[in-house]
């Protein structure tokens, strides 16, 4: 097998458990989702890759890095909306504090 | 024999990686977004080296611009921005830790074990690529492409609808 090509599936992999111990252990909102973004970039590694080291004449690869890019950005446009009503109502984006919905 | 592509894929995917971990070891917040927008940018620079020219440039355009909105919204919203406190901000630990390894391991023994098929060391000039990118964006993958816009207007408008202060949005009703 190619190294390149299992450095950069193991660069994603690392990601991806970076990102997971980030969303899991941070308690600010901000936080968890700079560990989304990690989980995410794990995803565009492993995509890039198979593009380039398995089909570099199918284009398929690189348009779902492109929709998955939409995914990260949209993802923070959502979660900033999000963080601002939550610190407007309590003045804090810490998640511990948002029990509301705890049965 | 090691070529260059692979020690430059091997830099940079060190590089994002130390600088992901950094987002989560440091206290100060601004440092945590600048660690993110470095990480990112290695990340870029790294589908340079894998010669994926247009999403290489794309990746470091749109994560500078992301990462320094970021860095705005977390000095707005934390009460010790600068880390002065030495605030603890994280729960669960051991727990994280474990699901981030085995998370990271199940992923590398997946990349490990599974027969790839054939690996093609050629890739198409990047000239030839864009110009392909962009056939594929408006032939096959049209429909796609199109859904991802909508979906960016939605949730523009979905992120400024849940950000108005409730007492403008009765007001609106």
């Amino acid at each position: 097998m190619s190294p390149d090509l299992l450095l950069a599936l193991f660069t994603g992999a690392a990601l991806f458990g970076v990102g997971i111990y980030g969303a899991l252990s941070q308690t600010n909102l901000v936080m968890i989702m700079m560990g989304v973004e990690l989980i995410l970039a794990g995803a565009l590694v492993n995509l890039v890759a198979f593009w380039r080291f398995l089909h570099p004449d199918s284009y398929a690869g690189q348009m779902f890095v492109l929709i998955v890019m939409t995914v990260m950005a949209l993802e923070m446009a959502v979660g900033f909306g999000v963080a601002i009503a939550r610190f407007r109502a309590r003045g804090s984006v810490e998640m511990e504090e948002a029990t509301e919905l705890q049965g | 024999m090691i070529s260059l592509q692979t020690v430059f894929i091997a830099f940079f995917g060190i590089a994002t990686i130390g600088f992901g971990i950094l987002v989560f070891r440091t206290s100060s917040m601004v440092r945590s977004a600048l660690a993110l927008l470095f990480s990112q940018t290695a990340l870029g620079a790294m589908f340079l080296a894998m010669q994926a020219e247009f999403l290489g440039v794309l990746q470091i355009m749109m994560m500078a611009t992301e990462m320094s909105i970021m860095a705005i919204f977390m000095v707005m919203f934390m009460m010790d921005p600068g880390g002065l406190g030495a605030m603890e901000m994280s729960h669960q630990k051991r727990l994280s830790i474990l699901a981030g390894v085995v998370g990271a391991l199940a992923t590398a023994g997946i990349a490990l074990f599974t027969p790839w098929g054939v690996v093609v060391n050629v890739a198409p000039p990047a000239a030839e690529q864009i110009r392909a990118l962009g056939t594929e964006l408006l032939g096959r993958s049209m429909l796609i492409f199109e859904t991802a816009g909508v979906t960016i207007l939605t949730a523009m408008i979905a992120a400024t609808a849940v950000a108005l202060p409730a007492l403008q949005r009765k007001r609106n009703a």
